[in-house]
């Protein structure tokens, strides 16, 4: 089986009116297991397109899109909800928790979506939040945590599932420069630690360090940057 | 029911100000309901009680007692028909009661003198005292609210616009009608009082207000064409036939179904705004892979929630209130009516909840990502 994100020539279209807009141009790009890569880009790129097409958000108009050896072209949208729970993580922007469940019960919804929380979910749950530092905040509120913490709780969550893929959409779009590093480089520790393939978009040109590959999305094309 | 728990306790001045809102309407509910059984218990219980089917009226009487004017001998070529098992004359005629010896400044008692056969199956059975008896035509048997105002078995009291006497003989129970307490007496007594003034009978010979029958399947229009100028219509039409019976259930209806309106529209309402305050955090919860069902499921949980909780305060406090209502309020809690109008609450609230679920069911979760809110 082929683990890990494969696009191939994947194209989006959209129409606007009588136009046709071309978010995606023929893109391929391939991420391995334990590969941590970034696309940088303005907004208005195709980076949203390209991150929601990878995350079995939308389907593509042209091409295959393979996650964790599952070709979403096919699917059904009740199948993408699935794939989405089981085979992909998302890490979004600061605010992207659920206002009313406290840490725990943030990655441990994820399990329940899936099915019955068992006793070693819970135990993986809390040693996940354990090597993120968020041991003794497990039953704190959102509104409670810090921008850089809820990010580390969003980071956990991700993992919760034990998904191929790893997306994250703009992680950093409201820290400061110390967390901002602190964040990227703890997803870069367990994409490795944990052989994930993993995505980050991002327009913060302080941030592809921590990363194996660098691509640029210009125009809806993906080429790479160095 | 774990989502929709959970935001309910984090959420909690939300969800108690609409709870509130909730039970305020279930009460009113309530209230309104054992407020209209209650007064249709008062206006036609005697009619509601007696075991007959169907009632035989002079025609053109639109169903009225008090409009209907008949010959009791009607009675027995009525028995010979198909269908009719059996048929007794009635005549109901309201009247106050007087106590005997007592002084004119005493209360009089509004009641429905209400002449029956002795013995046939209109006579109720007695809680006290003894039944009526041919041989006793003064004797009366009354509703157990005479007691209230000071009446005992044995008792003589005095009919107002009459020089007619009734001997309580005995007490019954639940039987009014017109909002007053029934009395009931053989019917050769009752036409001395309805008909005391010469001619008030217009020379009908053995006159009754209706003729009621037993008995299944009986066709109303076949009765009509044996017997010129009657009109045959069953029970439940004559309670209807009652002065004022339906403008006063349907004045209560009418506001049960105002408020039932107003609360289904209060519920939706509510939700649907909450759940447009949500439409990012619904975004990410499909994003990370919730499924249409199961955040469906949360709104119809907690709408759920709310109704049972709302109803079952109103229900409580429609209790508390029944205990402190006045003695004479005609308010009567029936069970099976109380459970009817709760799951009647209950169905409406969560088809209310119907909107909102639409609306959940049409966010993109694509919502979740870019923008930072």
């Amino acid at each position: 089986m082929n683990r890990g994100l494969k696009l191939s020539s994947v194209s989006k279209y959209y129409q606007e009116g009588s136009e046709r807009i071309v978010a995606l141009d023929r893109v391929s790009v391939s991420v391995e297991p334990g590969e941590f890569v970034a696309v940088v880009g303005p907004s208005g790129s195709g980076k949203s397109t390209f991150l929601s097409v990878a995350g079995a958000l939308l389907k593509p108009s042209e091409g295959e899109v393979l996650v964790n050896g599952h070709n979403i072209a096919q699917l059904e949208d009740r199948q993408l909800s699935d794939i989405r729970l089981r085979e992909v993580g998302f890490i979004l922007q600061a605010s992207n928790l659920v206002p009313y469940l406290n840490v725990l019960d943030q990655l441990l919804v994820v399990r329940r979506m899936a099915g019955k929380v068992r006793a070693q979910d819970r135990a993986f749950a809390a040693q996940l939040l354990e090597e993120l530092g968020l041991g003794d905040k497990m039953d704190r509120f959102p509104e409670e945590l810090s921008g850089g913490e809820k990010q580390r709780v969003a980071i956990a969550r991700a993992l919760v599932n034990d998904p191929g893929v790893i997306l994250a959409d703009e992680p950093t779009a409201s820290l400061d420069t110390r967390r901002a590093h602190e964040v990227v480089s703890l997803i870069a520790q367990e994409v490795k630690a944990r052989g994930k393939a993993a995505v980050m978009v991002t327009h913060d040109e302080r941030l592809p360090g921590y990363c194996d590959k660098v691509y640029r999305m210009e125009d809806g094309k993906l080429s790479p940057a160095r | 029911m774990y989502l929709a728990w959970k935001e309910m306790r984090h959420s909690r001045t939300r969800f108690i100000m609409i709870g509130i809102i909730y039970v305020l309407i279930a009460w009113l509910v309530f209230i309104l309901s054992g407020l209209g059984n209650g007064l249709s218990t008062l206006a036609a219980a005697t009619f509601k009680n007696m075991a007959a089917d169907y009632v035989v009226f002079e025609q053109g009487s639109k169903a009225s007692m008090t409009k209907s004017l008949l010959s009791g001998d009607l009675a027995e070529e009525l028995m010979a028909l198909p269908q009719v098992q059996s048929a007794s004359p009635m005549g109901i005629v309201l009247s106050s009661a007087l106590k005997e010896g007592g002084s004119s400044d005493e209360e009089k008692v509004d009641i429905a003198i209400i002449g029956i056969e002795p013995g046939s199956f209109l006579e109720p059975a007695v809680v006290e005292g003894e039944g009526l008896s041919p041989e006793r035509p003064a004797f009366a048997i009354a509703n157990e609210s005479l007691k209230d105002a000071g009446f005992r078995v044995g008792d003589v009291f005095q009919l107002d616009g009459s020089t007619e006497k009734l001997t309580i003989a005995g007490f019954v129970r639940n039987e009014t009608y017109n909002h007053v307490a029934s009395v009931f007496v053989p019917i050769g007594e009752w036409r001395k009082i309805a008909f005391a003034a010469p001619g008030s009978d217009k020379g009908v010979a053995n006159p009754v207000n209706a003729i009621m029958l037993q008995g299944k399947d009986i066709d109303p229009a076949a009765i009509d064409d044996r017997l010129p100028g009657t009109m045959t219509v069953t029970r439940s039409a004559a309670v209807q036939g009652i002065p004022g019976y339906k403008e006063e259930s349907g004045t209560i209806l009418m506001m049960l179904g105002f408020l039932l309106v107003i609360g289904a529209l209060i519920v939706g309402v509510f939700f649907y705004v909450f759940t447009m305050q949500k439409t990012h955090q619904f975004g990410i919860m499909k994003a990370i892979g919730a499924k249409n069902g199961y955040l469906a499921k949360a709104v119809v949980a907690q709408v759920f929630m709310l109704s049972v909780a709302g109803i079952g305060a109103g229900i409580l406090l429609t209790y508390g209130t029944a205990a402190v209502m006045p003695e004479g309020m005609p308010f009567n809690l029936d069970v099976r009516l109380l459970a009817f109008y709760s799951l009647l609450l209950l169905a409406i609230s969560l088809i209310s909840s119907l909107a909102s679920i639409r609306k959940v069911l049409k966010i993109d979760p694509m919502k979740a990502l870019g923008r930072l809110e």
